[in-house]
């Protein structure tokens, strides 16, 4: 079994991932960056974007956050989000439908999130 | 002697007092398992979020720093943010949040400091009364019960940023009650600027001591740290709101068994005031049949 980094994807409701992934592709502000294993330590902001998590080559997971910030250590990486929507188990049907009942901020975000489907 | 029609009024009406207390009961119980879930799930983003405080709080350079995250020298000014209920009817819930406010603003003051309050919820101000006269900073009614949006908290937290930046206060702190289970709050007091750094933070932080940053260390300070502001009033907002309806089902509770026991006496009472006018009445029949 090939090395792993441990993700964890931590909104202020709950703890919304948590699994060790292969590789994890982070959206920074100043552009976008892989997480492997044993990475050296970095504190990096977060811009609105889409978290991939990658496992045996492929993504397996896409979940767009609405900036933030990672805590990144040899081991694993912590994402801090104050808004994140899993994109492969919502149907852009059902974040539209979220979005309208949503404050206008998260409603943005929502409607952002339905097309990066 | 008590007349039978009072007595059995009496009873009545506790018995709807204790109808009333017991569905309070249940409806606090059934929204505390949402609340205490809530409450829980929120905790491990505010403790990350402490830790990195903590790991940047630890290597920051007093002079340099964000006043946000080591506070200012001079305190001439201080925010007392006060996390209460909106509704009472939950024990001691308020009035230990107004008890130890108070005791705060006393100290503060002594040393010759001036208190502003920002007052969440109602019902602790309410027992404060005059004392929060002129003090009153900001104050913000309904964000509790139901569910709480982290959006409110935001609110706050901007709302005391700007204050903070205009200078109408140096350094910030709040209490709140913490939920410790169903049948126990603590009444909590927490610094939020200067950020809070406790020991096994800190501890923590001392291994990640070589960190890089993406963008500069300040730029990701300007942004982390009213962040984090938001990110404790949001936990201390579930926090609270958990520890109301949990104070609320015990007060409830206690108070359905009061009202049990207090129509058991009652029943007692008229039963026992029956059986003696009945008595009286036979006397009378029978002495009149024996005067004849």
């Amino acid at each position: 079994m090939a090395e792993t980094t441990q993700l964890e994807l931590v909104t202020p409701a709950r703890v919304m991932v948590s699994k060790a992934a292969e590789m994890v592709v982070v959206p920074g502000t100043e552009g976008l960056f892989g997480v492997l294993p044993r990475h050296s330590a970095l504190l990096a902001s977060l811009q609105r974007g889409v978290v991939e998590v990658y496992e045996a080559g492929k993504v397996i997971d896409r979940i767009m956050i609405d900036g933030g910030l990672a805590d990144v250590t040899p081991e694993g990486v912590t994402i801090l989000a104050e808004r994140a929507v899993d994109l492969s188990v919502t149907s852009s049907q059902e974040l539209k439908e979220r979005a309208q009942n949503a404050g206008d901020a998260e409603a943005e975000f929502l409607n952002l999130a339905a097309e990066a489907l | 002697m008590p007349n039978l029609k009072d007595l059995k009024t009496r009873i009545n009406s506790v018995s709807s007092t204790q109808k009333i207390t017991s569905a309070m009961k249940m409806v606090a119980a059934a929204k505390l398992r949402r609340a205490q879930e809530a409450a829980e799930s929120g905790r491990p983003y505010a403790a990350r979020m402490r830790s990195v405080i903590a790991s940047l709080a630890a290597k920051a350079d007093k002079n340099s720093a964000s006043p946000l995250l080591v506070g200012r020298e001079d305190v001439k000014t201080h925010l007392l943010v006060m996390i209460s209920a909106d509704k009472g009817l939950c024990g001691g819930f308020n009035g230990s949040i107004a008890r130890l406010a108070r005791q705060k603003i006393n100290r503060l003051e002594s040393e010759g400091k001036k208190v502003q309050v920002y007052v969440v919820g109602r019902k602790a101000a309410d027992s404060l009364g005059s004392e929060l006269a002129g003090k009153t900073f900001a104050r913000i009614e309904g964000v509790q019960g139901g569910v709480i949006d982290y959006g409110n908290a935001a609110d706050i937290a901007e709302k005391i940023i700007s204050g903070f930046d205009d200078g109408s206060f140096d350094s910030v702190s709040m209490v709140y009650n913490q939920f410790v289970n169903a049948i126990s709050q603590k009444v909590t007091h927490t610094s939020l600027i200067p950020a809070e750094v406790d020991a096994s933070d800190a501890d923590s932080a001392d291994e990640g001591s070589f960190y890089d940053y993406e963008p500069e260390e300040a730029e990701i300070m300007g942004a982390l740290l009213p962040r984090n502001l938001s990110t404790q009033l949001f936990s201390a907002l579930l926090e609270s709101s958990a520890a109301e309806l949990a104070a609320r089902m015990t007060a409830m509770d206690n108070a359905t068994r009061n009202a049990g026991d207090m129509i058991d006496r009652l029943t007692l009472v008229y039963n026992r005031t029956r059986q003696a006018n009945i008595t009286k009445e036979l006397i009378e029949i029978i002495s009149g049949a024996e005067a004849l």
